[in-house]
Protein backbone atom coordinates (compact mmCIF):
# COMPACT_ATOMS: atom_id res chain seq x y z
CA UNK A 1 0.00 0.00 0.00
CA UNK A 2 1.76 3.16 -1.14
CA UNK A 3 0.43 6.69 -0.65
CA UNK A 4 0.94 7.41 -4.34
CA UNK A 5 -1.67 5.49 -6.31
CA UNK A 6 -0.28 3.71 -9.36
CA UNK A 7 -1.01 5.17 -12.76
CA UNK A 8 -3.40 2.39 -13.62
CA UNK A 9 -5.37 2.70 -10.37
CA UNK A 10 -8.66 2.28 -12.17
CA UNK A 11 -7.54 -0.90 -13.90
CA UNK A 12 -6.12 -2.21 -10.62
CA UNK A 13 -9.41 -1.54 -8.85
CA UNK A 14 -11.19 -3.36 -11.64
CA UNK A 15 -9.02 -6.45 -11.25
CA UNK A 16 -9.45 -6.31 -7.49
CA UNK A 17 -13.20 -5.93 -7.73
CA UNK A 18 -13.36 -8.79 -10.16
CA UNK A 19 -11.30 -11.01 -7.86
CA UNK A 20 -13.60 -10.12 -4.96
CA UNK A 21 -16.60 -11.07 -7.06
CA UNK A 22 -15.05 -14.39 -8.04
CA UNK A 23 -14.11 -15.16 -4.42
CA UNK A 24 -17.55 -14.34 -3.01
CA UNK A 25 -19.35 -16.20 -5.78
CA UNK A 26 -17.21 -19.37 -5.80
CA UNK A 27 -17.35 -19.67 -2.02
CA UNK A 28 -21.14 -19.20 -2.21
CA UNK A 29 -21.41 -22.15 -4.60
CA UNK A 30 -19.13 -24.27 -2.43
CA UNK A 31 -21.12 -23.33 0.69
CA UNK A 32 -24.38 -24.33 -0.99
CA UNK A 33 -22.90 -27.72 -1.85
CA UNK A 34 -21.38 -28.21 1.61
CA UNK A 35 -24.65 -27.29 3.34
CA UNK A 36 -26.59 -29.72 1.21
CA UNK A 37 -24.27 -32.66 1.77
CA UNK A 38 -23.63 -31.93 5.44
CA UNK A 39 -27.26 -31.60 6.49
CA UNK A 40 -28.39 -34.51 4.33
CA UNK A 41 -26.34 -36.75 6.59
CA UNK A 42 -26.64 -34.89 9.88
CA UNK A 43 -29.87 -33.93 11.54
CA UNK A 44 -28.96 -30.83 13.57
CA UNK A 45 -31.53 -31.61 16.25
CA UNK A 46 -29.86 -34.96 16.97
CA UNK A 47 -26.61 -33.14 17.73
CA UNK A 48 -28.08 -30.79 20.31
CA UNK A 49 -26.90 -32.66 23.41
CA UNK A 50 -26.32 -30.86 26.66
CA UNK A 51 -27.41 -27.24 26.68
CA UNK A 52 -27.54 -26.01 23.07
CA UNK A 53 -27.60 -22.26 22.42
CA UNK A 54 -30.98 -20.65 21.88
CA UNK A 55 -30.64 -20.31 18.10
CA UNK A 56 -30.19 -24.08 17.87
CA UNK A 57 -33.90 -24.48 18.60
CA UNK A 58 -35.08 -25.04 15.01
CA UNK A 59 -33.51 -26.89 12.12
CA UNK A 60 -33.87 -23.91 9.80
CA UNK A 61 -31.77 -21.78 12.12
CA UNK A 62 -29.01 -24.36 12.20
CA UNK A 63 -29.15 -24.78 8.41
CA UNK A 64 -28.80 -21.03 7.96
CA UNK A 65 -25.95 -20.66 10.47
CA UNK A 66 -24.26 -23.69 8.88
CA UNK A 67 -24.58 -22.14 5.45
CA UNK A 68 -23.04 -18.84 6.49
CA UNK A 69 -20.29 -20.72 8.34
CA UNK A 70 -19.42 -22.71 5.22
CA UNK A 71 -19.53 -19.53 3.18
CA UNK A 72 -17.03 -17.91 5.56
CA UNK A 73 -14.70 -20.92 5.41
CA UNK A 74 -14.89 -20.96 1.60
CA UNK A 75 -14.30 -17.22 1.51
CA UNK A 76 -11.16 -17.55 3.63
CA UNK A 77 -9.82 -20.41 1.49
CA UNK A 78 -10.52 -18.61 -1.79
CA UNK A 79 -9.03 -15.34 -0.54
CA UNK A 80 -5.88 -17.11 0.63
CA UNK A 81 -5.56 -18.92 -2.69
CA UNK A 82 -5.93 -15.66 -4.57
CA UNK A 83 -3.45 -13.93 -2.30
CA UNK A 84 -0.80 -16.65 -2.54
CA UNK A 85 -1.15 -17.08 -6.29
CA UNK A 86 -0.95 -13.32 -6.78
CA UNK A 87 2.12 -12.84 -4.61
CA UNK A 88 3.88 -15.61 -6.46
CA UNK A 89 3.50 -14.10 -9.89
CA UNK A 90 3.01 -10.36 -9.56
CA UNK A 91 5.21 -9.11 -6.78
CA UNK B 1 -9.50 -16.80 -21.83
CA UNK B 2 -7.44 -13.80 -22.81
CA UNK B 3 -8.02 -10.65 -20.88
CA UNK B 4 -9.02 -7.95 -23.31
CA UNK B 5 -6.95 -4.80 -23.11
CA UNK B 6 -8.26 -1.32 -22.41
CA UNK B 7 -11.49 -0.27 -20.79
CA UNK B 8 -13.16 -3.63 -21.39
CA UNK B 9 -10.82 -5.11 -18.80
CA UNK B 10 -12.73 -3.58 -15.89
CA UNK B 11 -16.14 -3.96 -17.46
CA UNK B 12 -17.68 -6.02 -14.66
CA UNK B 13 -18.00 -3.13 -12.24
CA UNK B 14 -16.77 0.02 -13.89
CA UNK B 15 -16.98 1.04 -17.52
CA UNK B 16 -19.29 -1.75 -18.56
CA UNK B 17 -20.92 -0.90 -21.84
CA UNK B 18 -24.60 -1.75 -21.76
CA UNK B 19 -25.75 -4.12 -24.49
CA UNK B 20 -29.00 -3.19 -26.21
CA UNK B 21 -29.95 -6.36 -28.04
CA UNK B 22 -32.11 -5.74 -31.12
CA UNK B 23 -35.22 -7.94 -31.17
CA UNK B 24 -35.34 -10.50 -33.93
CA UNK B 25 -37.89 -13.01 -35.08
CA UNK B 26 -36.94 -16.32 -36.62
CA UNK B 27 -36.84 -20.07 -36.17
CA UNK B 28 -34.49 -20.05 -33.21
CA UNK B 29 -36.07 -17.05 -31.51
CA UNK B 30 -39.40 -18.91 -31.62
CA UNK B 31 -37.74 -22.03 -30.25
CA UNK B 32 -36.37 -20.03 -27.33
CA UNK B 33 -39.74 -18.40 -26.70
CA UNK B 34 -41.22 -21.88 -26.52
CA UNK B 35 -38.50 -22.97 -24.08
CA UNK B 36 -39.19 -19.89 -21.93
CA UNK B 37 -42.91 -20.64 -21.73
CA UNK B 38 -42.43 -24.33 -20.99
CA UNK B 39 -39.67 -23.91 -18.39
CA UNK B 40 -41.10 -20.89 -16.60
CA UNK B 41 -44.55 -22.48 -16.83
CA UNK B 42 -43.23 -25.50 -14.97
CA UNK B 43 -41.43 -23.30 -12.45
CA UNK B 44 -44.38 -21.04 -11.63
CA UNK B 45 -47.17 -23.63 -11.74
CA UNK B 46 -45.55 -26.71 -10.20
CA UNK B 47 -45.80 -25.59 -6.55
CA UNK B 48 -49.56 -25.10 -6.98
CA UNK B 49 -50.09 -28.68 -8.06
CA UNK B 50 -51.68 -30.89 -5.40
CA UNK B 51 -51.09 -34.62 -4.88
CA UNK B 52 -53.90 -35.96 -2.73
CA UNK B 53 -53.84 -33.98 0.50
CA UNK B 54 -50.43 -32.41 0.01
CA UNK B 55 -48.39 -30.30 -2.38
CA UNK B 56 -47.11 -32.45 -5.26
CA UNK B 57 -43.55 -31.11 -5.19
CA UNK B 58 -42.35 -29.89 -1.82
CA UNK B 59 -38.87 -29.87 -0.32
CA UNK B 60 -39.77 -29.80 3.34
CA UNK B 61 -36.45 -28.89 4.95
CA UNK B 62 -37.72 -28.46 8.54
CA UNK B 63 -39.25 -31.95 8.46
CA UNK B 64 -36.33 -33.38 6.44
CA UNK B 65 -38.61 -34.89 3.78
CA UNK B 66 -38.79 -34.31 0.03
CA UNK B 67 -42.09 -34.94 -1.75
CA UNK B 68 -41.96 -35.43 -5.51
CA UNK B 69 -45.33 -36.47 -6.91
CA UNK B 70 -46.04 -39.90 -5.41
CA UNK B 71 -42.58 -40.35 -3.92
CA UNK B 72 -41.25 -39.35 -0.52
CA UNK B 73 -37.51 -39.05 0.01
CA UNK B 74 -35.77 -39.13 3.38
CA UNK B 75 -32.24 -38.06 4.29
CA UNK B 76 -31.31 -41.76 3.99
CA UNK B 77 -32.15 -41.48 0.29
CA UNK B 78 -29.44 -38.89 -0.24
CA UNK B 79 -27.71 -41.30 -2.61
CA UNK B 80 -30.56 -40.72 -5.08
CA UNK B 81 -29.97 -36.99 -5.08
CA UNK B 82 -26.25 -37.52 -5.68
CA UNK B 83 -27.08 -39.97 -8.41
CA UNK B 84 -29.48 -37.50 -10.00
CA UNK B 85 -26.85 -34.75 -9.94
CA UNK B 86 -24.32 -37.04 -11.62
CA UNK B 87 -26.93 -37.85 -14.30
CA UNK B 88 -27.59 -34.14 -14.79
CA UNK B 89 -23.86 -33.42 -15.16
CA UNK B 90 -23.39 -36.25 -17.65
CA UNK B 91 -26.42 -35.10 -19.64
CA UNK B 92 -24.85 -31.65 -19.79
CA UNK B 93 -21.55 -33.16 -21.02
CA UNK B 94 -23.33 -35.29 -23.60
CA UNK B 95 -25.47 -32.51 -25.04
CA UNK B 96 -22.52 -30.11 -25.03
CA UNK B 97 -20.37 -32.59 -26.95
CA UNK B 98 -23.13 -33.11 -29.53
CA UNK B 99 -24.85 -29.75 -29.78
CA UNK B 100 -22.52 -27.21 -28.20
CA UNK B 101 -23.94 -24.70 -25.75
CA UNK B 102 -27.57 -25.73 -26.17
CA UNK B 103 -28.04 -25.35 -22.43
CA UNK B 104 -26.90 -21.72 -22.48
CA UNK B 105 -28.99 -20.75 -25.49
CA UNK B 106 -32.31 -22.25 -24.52
CA UNK B 107 -32.53 -23.77 -21.05
CA UNK B 108 -30.32 -21.88 -18.58
CA UNK B 109 -32.38 -19.94 -16.00
CA UNK B 110 -30.15 -16.94 -16.67
CA UNK B 111 -31.12 -16.97 -20.37
CA UNK B 112 -34.77 -17.69 -19.69
CA UNK B 113 -35.25 -14.96 -17.10
CA UNK B 114 -33.18 -12.45 -19.03
CA UNK B 115 -35.46 -13.08 -22.00
CA UNK B 116 -38.59 -12.31 -19.96
CA UNK B 117 -36.96 -9.21 -18.46
CA UNK B 118 -36.13 -8.06 -21.99
CA UNK B 119 -39.76 -8.57 -23.00
CA UNK B 120 -40.86 -6.34 -20.12
CA UNK B 121 -38.19 -3.78 -21.01
CA UNK B 122 -39.39 -3.72 -24.61
CA UNK B 123 -43.00 -3.44 -23.52
CA UNK B 124 -42.25 -0.45 -21.31
CA UNK B 125 -39.50 1.33 -23.25
CA UNK B 126 -39.95 0.25 -26.86
CA UNK B 127 -37.55 -1.37 -29.33
CA UNK B 128 -33.77 -1.08 -29.49
CA UNK B 129 -33.65 2.30 -31.19
CA UNK B 130 -36.25 3.74 -28.80
CA UNK B 131 -34.37 2.39 -25.77
CA UNK B 132 -31.05 3.84 -26.99
CA UNK B 133 -32.69 7.20 -27.59
CA UNK B 134 -34.46 7.11 -24.23
CA UNK B 135 -31.26 6.33 -22.33
CA UNK B 136 -29.26 9.06 -24.10
CA UNK B 137 -31.97 11.68 -23.77
CA UNK B 138 -32.56 13.96 -20.77
CA UNK B 139 -34.83 13.03 -17.89
CA UNK B 140 -38.27 14.05 -19.05
CA UNK B 141 -41.61 13.17 -17.50
CA UNK B 142 -42.11 10.61 -20.24
CA UNK B 143 -38.74 8.98 -19.58
CA UNK B 144 -39.49 8.87 -15.87
CA UNK B 145 -42.88 7.30 -16.53
CA UNK B 146 -41.46 4.64 -18.86
CA UNK B 147 -38.59 3.79 -16.53
CA UNK B 148 -40.90 3.61 -13.51
CA UNK B 149 -43.28 1.37 -15.38
CA UNK B 150 -40.40 -0.96 -16.31
CA UNK B 151 -39.20 -1.04 -12.70
CA UNK B 152 -42.72 -1.79 -11.53
CA UNK B 153 -42.97 -4.76 -13.95
CA UNK B 154 -39.50 -6.02 -13.03
CA UNK B 155 -39.95 -5.74 -9.27
CA UNK B 156 -43.39 -7.35 -9.30
CA UNK B 157 -42.18 -10.22 -11.45
CA UNK B 158 -39.03 -10.67 -9.35
CA UNK B 159 -41.03 -10.76 -6.10
CA UNK B 160 -43.41 -13.29 -7.58
CA UNK B 161 -40.37 -15.34 -8.62
CA UNK B 162 -38.96 -15.20 -5.08
CA UNK B 163 -42.35 -16.14 -3.64
CA UNK B 164 -42.57 -19.14 -5.99
CA UNK B 165 -39.06 -20.21 -5.04
CA UNK B 166 -39.92 -20.27 -1.34
CA UNK B 167 -43.13 -22.09 -2.30
CA UNK B 168 -41.02 -25.12 -3.19
CA UNK B 169 -39.87 -25.30 0.44
CA UNK B 170 -42.92 -24.07 2.37
CA UNK B 171 -46.43 -25.12 1.31
CA UNK B 172 -47.26 -22.37 -1.19
CA UNK B 173 -50.95 -22.05 -0.33
CA UNK B 174 -50.18 -21.38 3.34
CA UNK B 175 -47.37 -19.10 2.24
CA UNK B 176 -49.76 -17.14 0.02
CA UNK B 177 -52.17 -16.74 2.93
CA UNK B 178 -49.40 -15.46 5.20
CA UNK B 179 -48.28 -12.98 2.55
CA UNK B 180 -51.82 -11.63 2.33
CA UNK B 181 -52.03 -11.28 6.11
CA UNK B 182 -48.44 -9.88 6.42
CA UNK B 183 -47.55 -12.90 8.55
CA UNK B 184 -44.44 -14.19 6.76
CA UNK B 185 -41.80 -15.74 8.99
CA UNK B 186 -38.38 -14.04 9.04
CA UNK B 187 -36.66 -16.76 6.97
CA UNK B 188 -39.47 -16.92 4.45
CA UNK B 189 -39.37 -13.15 4.00
CA UNK B 190 -35.58 -13.21 3.74
CA UNK B 191 -35.55 -15.87 1.01
CA UNK B 192 -38.41 -14.27 -0.96
CA UNK B 193 -36.47 -11.00 -1.02
CA UNK B 194 -33.10 -12.69 -1.59
CA UNK B 195 -34.24 -14.77 -4.53
CA UNK B 196 -36.33 -11.92 -5.89
CA UNK B 197 -33.36 -9.58 -5.69
CA UNK B 198 -31.09 -12.15 -7.34
CA UNK B 199 -33.54 -12.51 -10.22
CA UNK B 200 -33.91 -8.73 -10.56
CA UNK B 201 -30.17 -8.12 -10.53
CA UNK B 202 -29.15 -11.04 -12.75
CA UNK B 203 -31.90 -10.78 -15.36
CA UNK B 204 -32.36 -7.03 -15.27
CA UNK B 205 -28.82 -5.69 -15.00
CA UNK B 206 -26.00 -8.26 -15.00
CA UNK B 207 -27.39 -10.30 -17.92
CA UNK B 208 -24.56 -11.46 -20.21
CA UNK B 209 -21.98 -10.58 -17.55
CA UNK B 210 -23.21 -13.54 -15.49
CA UNK B 211 -22.28 -15.79 -18.43
CA UNK B 212 -18.99 -14.02 -19.00
CA UNK B 213 -17.69 -13.67 -15.46
CA UNK B 214 -19.72 -15.79 -13.05
CA UNK B 215 -20.65 -18.99 -14.79
CA UNK B 216 -18.33 -21.96 -14.16
CA UNK B 217 -19.90 -23.93 -17.02
CA UNK B 218 -18.97 -21.21 -19.52
CA UNK B 219 -15.34 -21.69 -18.51
CA UNK B 220 -15.11 -25.45 -18.84
CA UNK B 221 -17.60 -26.19 -21.59
CA UNK B 222 -14.87 -25.90 -24.22
CA UNK B 223 -13.33 -29.07 -22.77
CA UNK B 224 -16.33 -31.01 -24.13
CA UNK B 225 -16.00 -29.50 -27.61
CA UNK B 226 -14.34 -31.18 -30.54
CA UNK B 227 -14.36 -30.71 -34.30
CA UNK B 228 -17.69 -32.53 -34.60
CA UNK B 229 -19.56 -30.40 -32.07
CA UNK B 230 -22.30 -28.12 -33.37
CA UNK B 231 -21.21 -24.51 -33.15
CA UNK B 232 -22.72 -21.29 -34.42
CA UNK B 233 -20.34 -19.85 -36.89
CA UNK B 234 -19.94 -17.40 -39.72
CA UNK B 235 -18.96 -18.95 -43.04
CA UNK B 236 -15.93 -16.81 -43.75
CA UNK B 237 -15.22 -18.56 -47.03
CA UNK B 238 -18.65 -17.55 -48.33
CA UNK B 239 -18.98 -14.17 -46.68
CA UNK B 240 -15.65 -12.48 -47.33
CA UNK B 241 -14.71 -9.97 -48.55
CA UNK B 242 -17.72 -8.30 -47.01
CA UNK B 243 -19.27 -5.10 -48.26
CA UNK B 244 -22.43 -3.33 -49.35
CA UNK B 245 -23.90 -4.08 -52.77
CA UNK B 246 -27.08 -3.50 -54.74
CA UNK B 247 -30.05 -5.69 -53.93
CA UNK B 248 -30.18 -8.77 -56.13
CA UNK B 249 -26.76 -8.09 -57.69
CA UNK B 250 -24.28 -10.95 -57.84
CA UNK B 251 -21.56 -10.38 -55.23
CA UNK B 252 -19.05 -12.64 -56.96
CA UNK B 253 -19.03 -10.52 -60.14
CA UNK B 254 -18.12 -7.52 -57.94
CA UNK B 255 -15.36 -9.48 -56.23
CA UNK B 256 -17.34 -9.59 -52.97
CA UNK B 257 -18.61 -12.28 -50.61
CA UNK B 258 -22.19 -12.73 -49.41
CA UNK B 259 -21.84 -10.64 -46.24
CA UNK B 260 -23.23 -7.15 -46.84
CA UNK B 261 -21.80 -5.89 -43.54
CA UNK B 262 -25.20 -4.77 -42.24
CA UNK B 263 -24.05 -5.59 -38.65
CA UNK B 264 -27.43 -7.02 -37.70
CA UNK B 265 -25.69 -10.09 -36.28
CA UNK B 266 -23.81 -7.76 -33.90
CA UNK B 267 -26.89 -5.73 -32.97
CA UNK B 268 -28.99 -8.75 -31.96
CA UNK B 269 -26.23 -10.37 -29.92
CA UNK B 270 -27.16 -10.43 -26.21
CA UNK B 271 -23.46 -10.63 -25.26
CA UNK B 272 -22.44 -7.89 -27.69
CA UNK B 273 -19.88 -9.83 -29.75
CA UNK B 274 -19.22 -10.02 -33.47
CA UNK B 275 -19.69 -13.63 -34.56
CA UNK B 276 -17.72 -12.89 -37.74
CA UNK B 277 -14.54 -12.76 -35.66
CA UNK B 278 -14.85 -16.50 -35.06
CA UNK B 279 -15.87 -18.67 -32.11
CA UNK B 280 -15.63 -16.71 -28.87
CA UNK B 281 -16.01 -17.70 -25.23
CA UNK B 282 -18.72 -15.06 -24.76
CA UNK B 283 -21.01 -16.73 -27.32
CA UNK B 284 -23.90 -18.42 -25.52
CA UNK B 285 -25.14 -20.03 -28.73
CA UNK B 286 -28.52 -18.31 -28.61
CA UNK B 287 -28.65 -18.29 -32.45
CA UNK B 288 -30.07 -14.75 -32.60
CA UNK B 289 -27.39 -13.91 -35.19
CA UNK B 290 -28.56 -16.84 -37.34
CA UNK B 291 -32.12 -15.51 -37.32
CA UNK B 292 -30.88 -12.00 -38.10
CA UNK B 293 -28.57 -13.08 -40.94
CA UNK B 294 -31.17 -15.42 -42.45
CA UNK B 295 -33.72 -12.63 -42.63
CA UNK B 296 -31.17 -10.31 -44.26
CA UNK B 297 -30.08 -12.99 -46.75
CA UNK B 298 -33.76 -13.48 -47.66
CA UNK B 299 -34.04 -9.75 -48.34
CA UNK B 300 -30.94 -9.45 -50.52
CA UNK B 301 -31.81 -12.66 -52.34
CA UNK B 302 -28.88 -14.81 -51.24
CA UNK B 303 -29.25 -18.31 -49.78
CA UNK B 304 -29.63 -18.60 -46.01
CA UNK B 305 -26.97 -20.03 -43.77
CA UNK B 306 -24.12 -17.52 -44.00
CA UNK B 307 -24.21 -17.78 -40.21
CA UNK B 308 -25.41 -21.24 -39.17
CA UNK B 309 -25.16 -24.23 -36.88
CA UNK B 310 -22.33 -26.30 -38.22
CA UNK B 311 -19.17 -28.12 -37.14
CA UNK B 312 -15.51 -27.37 -37.68
CA UNK B 313 -15.23 -30.48 -39.82
CA UNK B 314 -18.15 -29.42 -42.01
CA UNK B 315 -16.64 -25.97 -42.47
CA UNK B 316 -13.52 -27.63 -43.86
CA UNK B 317 -15.68 -29.76 -46.15
CA UNK B 318 -14.96 -32.86 -44.12
CA UNK B 319 -17.42 -35.40 -42.79
CA UNK B 320 -19.05 -34.75 -39.40
CA UNK B 321 -19.27 -37.87 -37.25
CA UNK B 322 -21.97 -38.01 -34.63
CA UNK B 323 -20.82 -41.38 -33.24
CA UNK B 324 -17.33 -40.88 -31.88
CA UNK B 325 -15.59 -42.09 -28.68
CA UNK B 326 -16.58 -38.97 -26.75
CA UNK B 327 -20.31 -39.13 -27.50
CA UNK B 328 -20.40 -42.92 -27.19
CA UNK B 329 -18.80 -42.82 -23.73
CA UNK B 330 -20.92 -39.92 -22.45
CA UNK B 331 -24.06 -41.40 -23.99
CA UNK B 332 -23.38 -44.92 -22.74
CA UNK B 333 -22.69 -43.76 -19.19
CA UNK B 334 -25.75 -41.53 -19.28
CA UNK B 335 -28.04 -44.32 -20.44
CA UNK B 336 -26.65 -46.83 -17.93
CA UNK B 337 -26.95 -44.42 -14.99
CA UNK B 338 -30.47 -43.35 -15.98
CA UNK B 339 -31.72 -46.92 -16.26
CA UNK B 340 -30.03 -47.82 -12.98
CA UNK B 341 -31.58 -44.79 -11.31
CA UNK B 342 -35.11 -45.62 -12.49
CA UNK B 343 -34.73 -49.23 -11.38
CA UNK B 344 -33.38 -48.25 -7.98
CA UNK B 345 -36.26 -45.80 -7.43
CA UNK B 346 -38.81 -48.44 -8.42
CA UNK B 347 -37.27 -51.07 -6.15
CA UNK B 348 -36.67 -48.73 -3.22
CA UNK B 349 -37.67 -50.39 0.04
CA UNK B 350 -40.08 -48.33 2.14
CA UNK B 351 -38.37 -49.54 5.29
CA UNK B 352 -34.79 -49.77 6.43
CA UNK B 353 -33.18 -51.69 9.25
CA UNK B 354 -29.84 -51.06 10.93
CA UNK B 355 -28.38 -53.41 13.49
CA UNK B 356 -25.39 -52.22 15.51
CA UNK B 357 -23.56 -54.53 17.94
CA UNK B 358 -23.05 -53.24 21.43
CA UNK B 359 -19.45 -52.05 21.50
CA UNK B 360 -18.95 -52.48 25.24
CA UNK B 361 -19.34 -56.23 25.64
CA UNK B 362 -18.27 -59.13 23.42
CA UNK B 363 -20.78 -61.62 24.81
CA UNK B 364 -22.21 -62.75 28.11
CA UNK B 365 -22.58 -66.33 29.29
CA UNK B 366 -25.70 -66.99 31.30
CA UNK B 367 -25.76 -69.50 34.15
CA UNK B 368 -28.04 -71.91 32.30
CA UNK B 369 -25.86 -72.70 29.27
CA UNK B 370 -26.78 -69.81 26.97
CA UNK B 371 -24.85 -66.92 25.44
CA UNK B 372 -26.22 -63.38 24.94
CA UNK B 373 -25.21 -60.64 22.50
CA UNK B 374 -26.64 -57.12 22.73
CA UNK B 375 -27.55 -55.00 19.69
CA UNK B 376 -29.19 -51.70 18.96
CA UNK B 377 -31.84 -52.10 16.31
CA UNK B 378 -32.97 -49.05 14.31
CA UNK B 379 -36.16 -49.31 12.26
CA UNK B 380 -36.93 -46.49 9.81
CA UNK B 381 -40.41 -46.31 8.31
CA UNK B 382 -40.10 -44.41 5.02
CA UNK B 383 -43.71 -45.04 3.96
CA UNK B 384 -46.41 -42.44 4.37
CA UNK B 385 -48.36 -44.21 7.13
CA UNK B 386 -47.76 -45.87 10.48
CA UNK B 387 -46.76 -49.53 10.26
CA UNK B 388 -46.43 -52.46 12.65
CA UNK B 389 -43.38 -54.66 12.28
CA UNK B 390 -42.16 -58.00 13.57
CA UNK B 391 -38.50 -58.71 14.06
CA UNK B 392 -36.79 -62.09 14.07
CA UNK B 393 -33.24 -63.38 13.99
CA UNK B 394 -31.92 -66.51 12.27
CA UNK B 395 -28.62 -68.28 12.79
CA UNK B 396 -27.11 -71.78 12.62
CA UNK B 397 -29.16 -72.78 15.68
CA UNK B 398 -32.29 -71.43 17.32
CA UNK B 399 -32.07 -67.77 18.39
CA UNK B 400 -34.34 -65.95 20.80
CA UNK B 401 -34.92 -62.19 20.93
CA UNK B 402 -35.21 -60.72 24.40
CA UNK B 403 -37.32 -59.12 25.59
CA UNK B 404 -39.98 -60.62 23.36
CA UNK B 405 -41.91 -57.89 21.58
CA UNK B 406 -44.94 -58.92 19.53
CA UNK B 407 -44.85 -55.87 17.27
CA UNK B 408 -43.01 -52.59 16.86
CA UNK B 409 -45.18 -49.63 15.98
CA UNK B 410 -43.32 -47.05 13.92
CA UNK B 411 -44.95 -43.80 12.79
CA UNK B 412 -44.54 -42.56 9.24
CA UNK B 413 -41.09 -41.14 8.78
CA UNK B 414 -40.00 -42.06 12.29
CA UNK B 415 -36.91 -43.92 13.43
CA UNK B 416 -37.50 -46.46 16.16
CA UNK B 417 -34.37 -47.35 18.10
CA UNK B 418 -34.50 -50.25 20.52
CA UNK B 419 -31.94 -52.40 22.40
CA UNK B 420 -32.29 -56.14 21.78
CA UNK B 421 -30.62 -59.16 23.34
CA UNK B 422 -30.12 -62.26 21.21
CA UNK B 423 -29.75 -65.57 23.06
CA UNK B 424 -28.66 -68.99 21.85
CA UNK B 425 -27.14 -72.19 23.22
CA UNK B 426 -23.60 -71.39 24.37
CA UNK B 427 -21.70 -74.11 22.41
CA UNK B 428 -23.94 -74.69 19.38
CA UNK B 429 -22.29 -73.64 17.12
CA UNK B 430 -18.88 -72.94 18.63
CA UNK B 431 -17.50 -69.41 18.36
CA UNK B 432 -18.71 -66.58 16.19
CA UNK B 433 -21.26 -66.69 13.38
CA UNK B 434 -23.15 -64.34 11.08
CA UNK B 435 -26.83 -64.05 11.90
CA UNK B 436 -29.66 -62.47 9.89
CA UNK B 437 -32.27 -60.07 11.22
CA UNK B 438 -35.55 -59.96 9.31
CA UNK B 439 -38.06 -57.17 9.63
CA UNK B 440 -41.58 -57.76 8.28
CA UNK B 441 -44.49 -55.40 8.06
CA UNK B 442 -47.76 -56.71 9.48
CA UNK B 443 -49.71 -54.15 7.46
CA UNK B 444 -48.14 -54.79 4.09
CA UNK B 445 -47.00 -58.38 3.38
CA UNK B 446 -44.77 -57.19 0.52
CA UNK B 447 -42.64 -55.04 2.79
CA UNK B 448 -39.71 -56.73 4.47
CA UNK B 449 -36.00 -56.23 4.76
CA UNK B 450 -33.01 -58.14 6.07
CA UNK B 451 -29.69 -57.21 7.53
CA UNK B 452 -26.76 -59.24 8.81
CA UNK B 453 -24.78 -58.93 12.02
CA UNK B 454 -21.96 -60.80 13.79
CA UNK B 455 -22.84 -62.91 16.79
CA UNK B 456 -19.96 -63.77 19.16
CA UNK B 457 -19.78 -66.82 21.37
CA UNK B 458 -17.18 -68.89 23.29
CA UNK B 459 -14.81 -70.79 20.97
CA UNK B 460 -14.52 -73.78 23.32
Amino acid sequence: MSAQPPADAAADLGARARATGAIVWSSFLAAALATMVCFAFIDPLSLANGEPPRWWSTRLNVYAVGFFFFWLVGFIAATLSWFLARRGTER
Amino acid sequence: MNTPEGPARESLYLAHEKVYPREIDGRFARLRTLAVWVLLGIYYLLPWLQWGERQAVLFDLPARKFFILGLVFWPQDFIFLTWLLIIAALALFFFTAVGGRLWCGYACPQTVWTETFLWMERFAEGDRAARLKLDRGPWTAQKLARKSFKQFLWVTFALWTGFTFVGFFTPIRTLGASVLSFGLGPWELFWVLFYGFATYGNAGYLREQVCKYMCPYARFQSAMFDRDTLIITYDEERGEPRGARKRGSDPRSQGKGDCIDCTWCVQVCPTGIDIRKGLQIECIACAACIDACDSVMDKVGSPRGLIRYTTEHALKHEKTRFARPRTLIYGGLLAALTIGFMTAIALRSPVSLDVIRDRNALYRLTGDGHVDNVYTVRILNKSEREQRFTLEARGASALALLPHVAEYRVASGAVHSVPVRVRRAAYDPLGAETITFTLRSLDDPDVSTETEARFLGPAR
